[in-house]
């Protein structure tokens, strides 16, 4: 007992010292903050280091978070994963669908004092179909020319009737200044990495490489409550380990981690008062995808058979802690209109798939329990905690289906080189944003592989008349029930396992910040523009 | 007059005597004795995992559970006990450990000889073990180890091959003090070809030096392995010390899932520590200086 009474002083005493270090703390923001217009800087946790900076080329994980907080774009996605006006305050279509008009806010400024005009969305749309840039390139396909007959209205003449163009050119292309520019030549090599001027509510003003990007608040932006951001400035620190990182929140050491909370780490916070944890929901799905070069693959029955061979369920349970969503086709649950319910995951049914691959003509003539030609190698990225361990899962779950696989998680850059040259039967790998289910389907079964992510290197005229049938489909209902229809097709064919929805956590520090307006999936989480300029310090 | 001849008789078993008990006392000194202890544990849990622990497979729902009675090391993020875990990683560790460090010695040794008794080959084989001996070894194994697919035996033959230089070394200035011996210029006279002389009069006087290095070597390649699976470089099939580290890490339950970490690495801590301690003990064993001879 006396030992124990010794303790819970030690620990007392522990918690006053705690209480009086945050107090201070608290009281030295309120101090400086005076008012509404605060001196707050908020601090967040990055894994990687920005590797690019100009906004209209392809961008990683942070370097979207840097730019999407400096460049606007036309549209957003809010926190139910429908578009929301930005830097448009509406679109409508014309001309039986074949015209798309943006009409745009006439208040957004460029840090420079510039007004933001319709000149600058027409500019940064023909750059970037001139150089080709970014996954941008792929949306404006059939814009045949840009007009902008005045500062607040933007045309796009379609070639033909496109039912998703404007979400997906609103919510994906980055609006440059053309001023600044234009300037600069080809922008394709143009670095972007200094004097930055932008439109967002933060635009960066230094940085030192592997350690911090800090972004200073442009004292305009209309979206934000005030005119203006509340916090004045937002840091960006590199943490390359996950583990650092929380240990970084639980410290003091930054307010919010940008990447989202493995599942198995949110014991971490749990008896932390001052940690938060906020959930959204995911805009892709995580999924095996096979490989159509290889000549076994390229038979449904195998597919349809290591389909019958993953258990999601279980997968869903151990690897997400239950935290996440089973799916049957390609088009995920979010998109609640074109979700086919009618159709049913494949069962988990090791001796089903067994009785199906025999049934197909395939022998174990060596008798060592696996079919004889059917050896697949899974690629995946080694750093992506979850997707590892479904591999591992896998891997045993498809042996008792007689199924051999090999585990080729590598490292992530050989990862994305054998990606890109398609070295790999069996893909899984994590799809992290589709705006809507038409520029997925596209993007992911054209033979033209127009997004570069068709892993399935799938080449098939019906799909393909499926897919360009849907695309100019102007009706919405005739255009749901072909996206359904489409949905049923590659559920059939199983030119993928779909694996899990999952949800992301964010862990903020809720006693210093408050005020995130957290949109779906871990690309824009707590950190898109909108949600940094509602972020308020805690008084 | 027959006394002197007695005397000469009787020298030869002088030093058998001291040959059987520099053994014994090897055995006989306590750290020693806990090394090879320790070795043998180690050998035997790799050998008779399956009897040990089952291999740990599929997610259980007894996640992040903390050492108990049911399991002796706790569990990991999937539910895995992590006493099989190591259990099983021992044998992957062990494996490459050893084969890399024969690649290593038979390398090492064959470069190392050559280079002591044929003079012409020396200046090469020197400047190519310098060479090997100031690349920067560990970037160029995380170079190799991402290019190939990573596998038991890819990783024992990228550390195998980049362990050789110091084996090299060592045996080829142990051979130059040999080679310079009278009894070699007598079996040079005796009419002896060069391979016999290398293999049946020099190597057996490296061997001791060579079981020094196949202890150090096997070390360092325990190290080097769980360091290359700790980067995801590894076998992701096989269990390795390495990779349960690495799972800690990636799943970022390092600071709430202390059992995780710290079994791993002490088992690289006892395994490396033991071969190293013993390898060095006998090293100062058979040196004549420290036995008086």
């Amino acid at each position: 007992m006396a030992v124990k009474g010794r303790w819970r002083l030690a620990v007392a005493l522990g918690v006053v010292a705690a209480l009086g270090v945050s107090g201070c703390g608290l009281n030295e923001d309120n101090s400086s903050s005076g008012g509404t217009s605060s001196d707050a800087v908020l601090r967040i946790g990055t894994t990687t280091d920005v590797s690019n900076f100009n906004p209209l080329q392809s961008l990683s994980k942070t370097d979207s978070w840097i730019l999407n907080a400096m460049y606007p774009h036309l549209l957003r996605i809010d926190e139910n994963a429908q578009k929301a006006p930005e830097l448009a305050k509406e679109y409508r279509y014309e001309d039986d669908g074949k015209t798309a008009v943006f009409v745009l806010r006439d208040d957004f400024r460029w840090t420079d004092g510039k007004p933001v005009v319709a000149d600058d969305v027409k500019f940064s749309a023909e750059k970037i179909m001139e150089y080709k840039l970014g996954n941008v390139a792929a949306k404006l396909t059939w814009v045949e020319s840009v007009e902008a007959p005045d500062p607040t209205t933007v045309t796009f003449k379609l070639s033909q009737p496109y039912a998703p163009f404007a979400e997906g050119v609103g919510f994906w292309m980055p609006i440059v200044p053309k001023h600044v520019f234009e300037p600069a030549g080809d922008l394709s090599k143009f670095p972007n990495d200094s004097n930055w001027v932008g439109a967002g509510p933060f635009v960066l003003e230094s940085m030192t490489k592997g350690q911090r990007y800090v972004m200073k608040r442009n004292e305009h932006y209309p979206l934000a409550p005030e005119g203006k951001a509340a916090v004045s400035q937002v840091e960006y620190r590199v943490y390359p380990d996950v583990n650092t990182m929380m240990l970084a929140l639980r410290n003091g050491d930054i307010d919010l981690m940008g990447t989202p909370v493995p599942v198995s780490a949110a014991k971490t916070f749990e008896n932390d008062d001052k940690i938060k944890l906020a959930k959204v929901g995911a805009l892709g799905f995580a999924h095996l995808t096979y490989n159509m070069k290889n000549e076994h693959l390229a038979d449904q029955a195998v597919r349809q058979a290591l389909s019958m061979s993953v258990d999601t369920k279980a997968i869903i349970s151990a690897v997400l802690q239950g935290d996440g969503q089973q799916m049957a086709g390609p088009i995920s649950p979010i998109f609640s209109e074109y979700d086919n319910t009618g159709i049913e995951p494949y069962p988990f049914d090791p001796e089903g798939a067994k009785a199906k691959l025999s049934a197909a003509g395939y022998r174990d003539a060596n008798n060592d329990g696996f079919f004889d030609e059917l050896s697949f190698g899974v690629t995946c990225d080694q750093s992506n905690a979850n997707i590892t361990r479904v591999v591992q899962l896998f891997r045993e779950s498809a042996a008792q289906a007689g199924i051999k696989l090999e585990n080729e998680c590598v490292e992530r850059n050989t990862f994305l080189t054998r990606t890109r040259n398609g070295e790999y039967d069996i893909d899984a790998s994590q799809w992290g944003v589709f705006d809507n289910p038409m520029d997925q389907l596209r993007s992911t079964y054209l033979s033209s592989n127009p997004g570069g992510i068709n892993y399935n290197l799938l080449e098939s005229p019906e799909m393909d008349a499926l897919i360009n049938d849907a695309a100019s489909t102007t009706d919405p209902e005739a255009f749901k029930a072909k996206i359904k229809n489409i949905d049923r097709v590659v559920h059939e064919q199983a030119y993928l396992t779909p694996l899990y929805v999952e949800n992301f956590q964010f862990a903020y520090n809720a006693s210093k910040f408050t005020g995130f307006i957290p949109s779906p999936s871990d690309l824009l989480g707590m950190v898109t523009a909108y949600s940094l300029a509602h972020v308020t310090p805690v008084k | 007059m027959s006394a002197p001849v007695l005397t000469e008789q009787a020298l030869p078993p002088v030093p058998a005597a001291p040959k059987r008990s520099s053994w014994s006392g090897y055995l006989r000194q306590p750290i020693v004795a806990l090394s090879v202890l320790v070795l043998l544990v180690m050998v035997l849990m790799a050998v008779f995992a399956p009897l040990i622990a089952d291999e740990p497979t599929g997610a259980g729902p007894e996640v992040l559970q903390s050492p108990s009675g049911a399991h002796w090391f706790g569990t990991d993020d999937l539910g895995q006990d992590v006493f099989a875990q190591v259990v099983w990683g021992a044998r992957t560790s062990l494996v490459i450990g050893l084969a890399a460090s024969l690649i290593a010695i038979v390398l090492g040794t064959t470069i190392g000889l050559t280079a002591a008794y044929f003079r012409p080959v020396d200046a090469v084989a020197t400047v190519v073990t310098d060479v090997m001996l100031a690349l920067p070894t560990l970037p160029l194994m995380i170079m190799l180890a991402a290019v190939v697919s990573p596998s038991v035996w890819t990783l024992t033959l990228i550390i195998g091959f980049f362990a050789w230089p110091e084996v090299a070394r060592l045996i080829r200035s142990q051979g130059l003090v040999i080679s310079a011996m009278p009894y070699i210029d007598g079996a040079r006279v005796l009419g002896a070809t060069g391979w016999r002389i290398v293999t049946r009069e020099i190597l057996p006087a490296v061997v001791s030096l060579m079981i020094v290095s196949v202890l150090l070597t096997a070390s360092r390649a325990v190290i080097s392995e769980a360091g290359l699976s700790f980067l995801g470089l590894g076998d992701p099939d096989a269990w390795s010390w390495g990779r349960i580290l690495l799972n800690a890490q990636r799943s970022g339950t390092i600071a709430i899932a202390w059992w995780q970490t710290l079994f791993p690495s002490l088992a690289i801590l006892l395994l490396v520590l033991a071969a190293t301690l013993a390898g060095m003990r006998f090293n100062d064993n058979r040196d004549p200086r420290r036995n008086g001879g």
